[in-house]
């Protein structure tokens, strides 16, 4: 093991900020930050800062990418140079081409993609700081883009990773458990209703049985359920103030 | 991807097939094709391993050279894992850099290796800080009827497994062996609703690219789970393929581990 | 205050009520977007707050011509989709005339949706008395989510508008609204409209609305 990993990760039953084996980082959630974007979504979830967008439907360019039956959706994560300590090369590498493919596939499988043949739907998401968990900071960022364009799904996307440090299930991993834990288990949930109804992304890698993996689902699902809280208040808090009166701003394109 | 009228017809055939509980090549729900393996096929490399499951062929050789460490593992070996889907092995692959499904196919063979701590790197280091084996595990696809992921997770470990670590190429006295002390392998399973169909070939995947891999070591324990596709999962199916995967890897680890 | 939903969340139990905005699945009526809930004993539908237009048959729409081809004119409708209007659907088409000649590239028509098929290619027509090509008069952008507010309850803001201010108006479904008048008359609609648009979703706006309009009339020193 290299040097720099604390010697425990977890002291006196807390783990190293403090937080309870259960208990999520701090979550801050700002709905339609950007003008252009016909959806967006600033999100942080501990240190992890990021900012979604969602364009269209929109026409598909170059067009033998269009399908003719229904909406083709794209989706780039894509890590700033500055976001980590040490400058990432700009532009996709491996890992970010896995996380934008696994991402997609869990929106795929909730946007009402036939709605809309021949279209785009364009989700980008950026990472300006990235901590553990980022994969999961965009996908609850892109979902909240996503109900704020306007774009019709079967519920909303929620997401957050289980890990196991010194042999403890701990929820929302932050980067000391992320780095030395023994394993890192990210979800996304559809929700719908307030309700958990399936499963769209899940990946797992580390060392855990097969008892802790459901273990580690039910410990997700809880953490989920608490963020799907959040991105439902900022939501709401954006299109109705507490006088019932709707406060966006004016589009004045002509 | 371009839906051809046959790629129609196929499905409707796997679909009506699969309502009454049958596949098209008349194996169980939760069976694996024929495994065949062969190794040492490639003698310019370190190791190497031809696997067929079923029509599926996979070729996996391993390059090794002296390099530098991680920053943040200055005293083990260091993996890296390559796939090249040639336009050889499928009409749908076409040369150019790695898309987004080959450094899946990669990425997650990789964790396979890597998380069940199969290889001991610490064992591979050759000046602490400085230099260190480098692992190439290049995975080249011959023909792709439908379930690569598995087939190269077989070759990668058949490949290692016979691998010599070439140390006196390098001035760094004998050869020996590399030190593989674990048997990981990917059980990947094409969804269809509620059901599944293990090891799925070509034919049947055209009911949509919707598959989840569960990737387990010799103790039983889980080390790697990538779901691929846009589709949603039921925690009921989860769990049963959890168990499932299990069962099935431990027939194949017992097969590569009587081939190597 | 009205009630606003997002997507999944379930808002009846009787899938006969489905109407727009909505979903069914296994016998539930679910919202599929964000937007105001619209309930009554027949029908419950979802009226988006956000969103592109998506075109619906029969639509008034006011595009801008895009393409001059062979056979008709391409048109930007606002929309994920260009529209097509076929030569023939253009009552201004004459045998000696060349089809550019009598709409070209960046020129603006009031047209109707006539037809869309499977793929969302969409046909318009001219062919309609709302119909004409615009060679006068201004047009302005809204979110097409805001039109049912413009045009109000039995098109009374729209009424009101008109009205008040003896101005011509087209809105468009796709959120495009033509106005053609007196210039300043057409200044103070275009004021209106952007404050409906901006307070969509509040209570008692017809009679704010009347009010601004008188208030503005009087500042510009326009008989009442």
């Amino acid at each position: 093991m290299p040097e720099s990993r604390p010697e425990k990760l977890i002291i006196d039953g807390k783990r190293l900020d403090g937080r309870k084996f259960d208990e999520l980082r701090p979550i801050k959630i700002e709905v339609d930050v950007l003008k252009r974007a016909d959806g967006s979504c600033y999100l942080e979830m501990g240190k992890n800062k990021v900012v979604a967008a969602v364009y269209g439907p929109r026409e598909v360019h170059p067009r033998h990418l269009q399908d003719p039956s229904k909406a083709i959706i794209r989706y780039r994560y894509n890590m700033a140079p500055f976001s980590v300590e040490e400058r990432k090369r700009p532009g996709p590498d491996r890992r970010s081409i896995e996380i934008s493919k696994v991402s997609k596939e869990a929106f795929e499988a909730v946007i009402m993609k036939e709605l809309f043949p021949r279209s785009a739907i364009d989700i980008f998401v950026e990472v300006l700081q990235a901590d553990a968990g980022s994969r999961t900071a965009c996908i609850n960022a892109a979902s909240v883009a996503l109900v704020d364009a306007g774009v019709p799904m079967k519920g909303i996307l929620t997401s957050v990773a289980v890990a196991k440090v010194d042999g403890q299930l701990v929820l929302d991993p932050m980067k000391e458990e992320d780095n030395y834990g023994e394993a890192d288990m990210p979800f996304a949930f559809l929700i719908r209703n307030s309700k958990i109804e399936s499963i769209a992304l899940i990946q797992m890698d580390g060392q855990m049985t097969k008892e802790e993996i459901k273990m580690a689902l039910e410990l997700a699902k809880k953490g989920a359920m608490e963020i799907y809280k959040l991105q439902r208040e900022a939501i709401m808090k954006r299109y109705v103030t507490e006088e019932g009166i709707e406060v966006e701003e004016v589009n004045t394109d002509a | 991807m371009p839906e051809d009228a046959l790629a129609e017809i196929k499905r409707d055939y796997v679909l009506s097939k699969l309502r009454d509980g049958e596949r098209i090549d008349g194996r169980k729900l939760d069976e694996f094709r024929n495994i065949e393996i062969y190794p040492n096929i490639i003698t310019k490399a370190e190791g190497s391993a031809l696997v067929k499951l079923g029509n599926t062929q996979v070729v996996v050789g391993i390059k090794m050279q002296p390099g530098e460490p991680y920053p943040d593992a200055p005293n083990k070996g260091v993996i890296i894992t390559n796939a090249e889907l040639v336009p050889l092995a499928s009409p749908t692959f076409e040369p150019g850099p790695p898309d987004e499904n080959s450094v899946e196919l990669a990425r997650v063979v990789d964790r396979g290796i890597r998380e069940s701590e199969a290889i001991d790197l610490e064992k591979l280091c050759i000046e602490e800080g400085k230099n260190v084996w480098i692992i190439f595990v290049d995975i080249h696809a011959i023909d792709d009827d439908g379930n690569l992921l598995d087939a190269s997770s077989i070759a990668a470990i058949s490949a290692l497994l016979n691998t010599k670590v070439p140390a006196s190429r390098f001035g760094l006295g004998e050869d020996y062996p590399l030190p593989v002390r674990d048997i990981p392998v990917s059980v990947t399973s094409l969804i269809a609703g509620s059901k599944y169909l293990v090891d799925p070939n070509k034919d049947e995947m055209s009911i949509g690219d919707y598959t989840l891999t569960i990737s387990t070591n010799q103790k039983d324990y889980i080390v790697a789970i990538q779901k691929s596709g846009g589709y949603l999962l039921s925690e009921e199916l989860f769990d049963e393929l959890l168990e499932v995967s299990i069962r099935n890897a431990r027939k194949i680890r017992e097969i590569v581990a009587n081939k190597s | 205050m009205r009630e606003i939903v997002l997507p999944g969340d379930l808002i009846s139990t009787n899938p006969k009520a489905a109407g727009s905005g909505t979903y069914v699945e296994n016998g539930k009526v679910y919202s599929k977007t964000l937007g105001i809930l619209d309930k009554n004993e027949n029908q419950v539908r979802v009226i988006p707050l956000k969103g592109r237009y998506t075109p619906s048959l029969n639509d008034v729409v006011v595009g801008i011509v895009r393409e001059v081809t062979s056979s008709g004119w391409v048109v930007n409708i606002n929309s994920p989709y260009q529209a097509f209007l076929p030569s023939q659907e253009n009552p201004e088409v004459k045998p000696n005339k060349k089809l550019n000649d009598i709409l070209d590239i960046g020129d603006a028509i009031i047209a109707k949706v006539q037809n869309i098929d499977p793929n969302m290619r969409i046909t318009l027509t001219m062919k309609d008395k709302m119909c004409n090509p615009i060679r006068f008069g201004r047009i302005i952008a809204i979110n097409p989510a805001r039109v049912p507010r413009v045009i109000g309850k039995k098109g009374s803001m729209i009424k009101l508008l008109k009205s008040e201010l003896s101005v011509q108006i087209v809105v468009g479904k796709n959120g495009l609204i033509w106005l053609n008048g007196d210039r300043r008359k057409v200044s103070i609609a275009e004021e209106a409209i952007y404050l409906i648009e901006q307070e969509a979703h509040t209570e008692g706006l017809t009679d704010r609305i009347g009010e601004f309009i008188r208030r503005r009339k009087s500042d510009a020193g326009i008989e009442t």
